[in-house]
């Protein structure tokens, strides 16, 4: 009897401790206090008021991040210029390929990139046709990474059958021909792997006689599967998810524009890139001197490239993203804020009035 | 019995200071030493709620490290949104995601969540619907239902009674372990509803099966000791003995109502039934059933009417105050224990009623208790197919 009264004592207390310490768990937020709502306007324009954060893929604040698209976009590499005897000009360029870095690409996500020179697009190689480009390769990464570059060169440079091991080095040399917007990427199988952790970038010929003056730019349309699931989870020009949609390329009215777009998408066979407010003449590969096609619409499949050429007749901003408007929602969706005229406009402000 | 008082306290204490010791070496100086595989986070959507213009989902860090939320996204479209208080989640720690979003009533959504490495955790709802206001209209509507499902079944079932109380040995045996098969099956049934709970809502951090089976064993074992001490200690009659099983088995039944009661709140709160008419009928017959079994063992006794609407009242009210709570902050996790504490409850009132049918009767009669328990069971499997 007493042990049977103790017992039932027992569960009394077990139960209550039970009941107590559960309760951490049922009731959610218990220490919820009453503060005051900020209001904050996100990049689809939408309003929030919230007494938390706002986690909006451009980040509230447009911090920059460890990439910055901004610098990336007119960032021509061209290399150690010199003559040789026989009058040739040699490009010499210097690509290191690393494997271990862990870079912010949307914020307060973090993604293992592969990069060469640290950067996700690599640097864009640039020179003019006939030129000797020398490229002296490095892999300080832990696993084999090579350089294939598209164009016309010996089959011992192509990058493919030699892998370069960890802490290898390699020096490709090759004339730079055709004429036109190439691309270069690590080989290495797997190479989906290589290519959508970041190993490419773009590769620009020059004809001997240069192209008409213009304002010109890069755009690498690529993508990250941060899950790993064989489905990108972001997708962008250069990289960072709606970056240009934040800080829109600025440009002005009648400004001849030129826009070399690369296109690295991994998993998803098809992209494209849709202009807003005016149409573009494109050159496939910018192999030709005479466009293609005038158009407002560009469908490329995986490791097509295209170089268009544009100007707006009217101020304000226009967007520029992918038709797959899965793409645009996840990223790939920019702007060009154009100007009527470069000295008398206070962009920030007009920005900030257009949203 | 010659050991003093202090060195049993220190016996005792013991084993715990050391097992603390070995705890904080294996947390301080070998942690980085026992440090083995890849710690991967993880992220539950618990609850998803529509409300005008927005959804808002419950997220949980169900993993085993700190996780910040970096995204929402909706159809595994990014989504700017809001997250309160804060998006770094400890262990355990939940936060509320506000995404502004123009949903469209009856249409399938997948919510997701990416967290700073990258991964990306989803839920999907079948059918938006618009989270119910929490205001006057929604309280009544909510004490109705649970009015109709508990209270008014439960009355119906009481008015037997009579119709018991006119019967013979053979036949009240009978019924009493008719009551025997209904409980038993309503134990099994919330078990099952439990578990179900424990799937669709709960992260598999909690280990919801297991706690489902120890708040079952706790319940029951609590309970069972109450009883015993109810019936033993006061050296009661026959007559208030039946009264006493009534009140365990009202007992019972009020926690599983509870525990009912707290599902269907939830379930209309989160759009997760079409709630029909239909459903009302098919929940109101089968609840009749529990009526039968309070008013059972009362049939020796001259029970006073006040005293039965009294016992009706304690199984019945608790499913106005589970859709109440269901309805208004829906806890699975709440919700699971109260299924399961219900499920004791009601094997425990099993095990009373047998030892009652055992002390009542000289012989047992087999043939009533199998008979009863069997037609128990199938006339609660019939009527739960209504439902």
């Amino acid at each position: 009897m007493q042990k049977l009264v103790q017992s039932t004592k027992m569960f009394y207390i077990l139960t209550a401790i039970a009941a107590v310490s559960s309760l951490y768990f049922i009731v959610p937020g218990v220490t919820i206090a009453e503060e005051t709502p900020k209001t904050f306007l996100t990049h689809t324009g939408l309003v929030i008021q919230t007494t938390g954060e706002v986690i909006d893929p451009i980040g509230y604040d447009g911090d920059a991040l460890d990439f910055d698209p901004e610098k990336f976009m007119k960032d021509f590499d061209y290399g150690e210029v010199s003559v040789l005897d026989d009058g040739t000009v040699l490009r010499e360029f210097y690509i290191t390929a690393r494997d271990d870095q862990i870079m912010e690409v949307s914020p307060g996500v973090f993604y293992n990139v592969w990069t060469f020179n640290d950067s996700v697009p690599g640097p864009t190689i640039r020179a003019t046709e006939g030129d000797l480009v020398r490229i002296h390769f490095t892999n300080e990464g832990s696993k084999p990474h090579s350089l294939h570059f598209h164009g016309i060169h010996r089959a011992e440079m192509d990058g493919v059958f030699e892998s370069i091991g960890t802490g290898g080095k390699f020096t490709y040399e090759f004339y730079a021909e055709p004429v036109g917007l190439h691309l270069y990427h690590c080989h290495v199988h797997p190479v989906e792997e290589h290519i959508a952790h970041g190993l490419y970038g773009a590769y620009i010929v020059d004809p001997k006689e240069p192209r008409p003056p213009a304002e010109e730019f890069v755009f690498v349309l690529n993508g990250l599967d941060t899950d790993f699931d064989g489905e990108n989870n972001f997708y962008a020009a250069n990289t960072i998810p709606f970056y240009y949609k934040h800080h829109p390329v600025e440009i002005n009215v009648n400004q001849n524009i030129r826009a070399y777009v690369v296109n690295v998408l991994e998993f998803d066979p098809v992209n494209n890139f849709h202009l807003h407010g005016t149409l573009f003449h494109h050159y496939p590969a910018g192999t030709d001197t005479v466009p293609s096609g005038y158009n407002d619409m560009l469908t490329m499949s995986q490791g097509d490239r295209e170089i268009l050429e544009f100007s707006y007749k009217y101020p304000g901003l226009y967007m520029f993203h992918a038709h797959n408007t899965e793409f645009s929602e996840k990223g790939w969706v920019s702007s060009f804020l154009v100007k009527e005229n470069a000295d008398d406009f206070d962009t920030k402000v007009e920005y900030d009035d257009i949203i | 019995m010659t050991s003093s008082k202090p060195v049993l306290a220190i016996s005792a204490i013991a084993p715990i200071v050391l097992l603390a010791i070995v705890i904080a070496f294996l947390l301080g100086p070998a942690s980085t030493f026992l440090q083995f595989g890849v710690v991967l986070p993880e992220v539950s959507i618990e609850k998803v709620e529509f409300i005008e213009n927005e959804i808002q989902a419950t997220v949980r860090n169900t993993g085993p490290i700190d996780v910040s939320v970096a995204l929402a996204d909706v159809n595994d479209r990014i989504q700017p949104a809001a997250i309160e208080p804060d998006s770094s989640l400890k262990r355990f720690e939940t936060a509320l995601v506000r995404i502004p979003f123009d949903w469209n009533e009856g249409q399938p959504y997948e919510i997701g969540v990416t967290v700073d490495d990258g991964t990306r955790f989803t839920t999907q709802v079948d059918a938006a619907f618009a989270s119910l206001e929490p205001d006057v209209d929604l309280f009544v509507f909510l004490g109705m239902i649970g009015f109709l499902i508990g209270v008014v079944p439960i009355m119906i079932g009481l008015l037997w009674y009579p119709f018991i109380k006119k019967l013979g040995k053979n036949a009240f045996n009978f019924f009493l372990a008719f009551t025997m098969g209904l409980l038993i099956f309503l134990g099994i049934d919330a078990v099952l509803e439990a578990s179900e709970i424990s799937e669709r809502h709960l992260s598999s951090i909690f280990n919801g099966e297991l706690l489902i089976a120890t708040v079952v064993i706790l319940s029951f074992l609590s309970l069972y000791g109450i009883g015993q001490k109810l019936i033993k200690t006061n050296n009661l009659s026959t007559l208030s003995k039946g009264l006493t099983i009534s009140l365990m088995i009202a007992i019972g039944i009020g926690l599983h109502n509870l525990g009912e009661g707290l599902a269907v709140g939830a379930a209309i709160a989160l759009g997760e039934v079409a709630l029909s008419t239909f459903l009302i009928v098919g929940f109101a017959t089968h609840n009749t059933t529990e009526g039968l079994a309070i008013a059972a063992p009362l049939t020796n006794s001259k029970a006073k009417i006040a005293k039965m609407i009294g016992l009706g009242l304690i199984a019945g009210t608790p499913a106005i105050f589970g859709c109440w709570v269901g309805g208004f902050s829906f806890s699975p996790l709440f919700t699971l224990i109260f299924l399961a504490i219900g499920a004791g409850a009601i094997f425990q009132v099993v095990i009373s009623i047998f030892q009652y049918m055992k002390d009542k009767s000289d012989l047992l009669s087999n043939t009533s208790l199998f008979a009863g328990v069997s037609v128990g069971l199938i006339v609660m499997y019939l009527t739960s197919v209504i439902i």
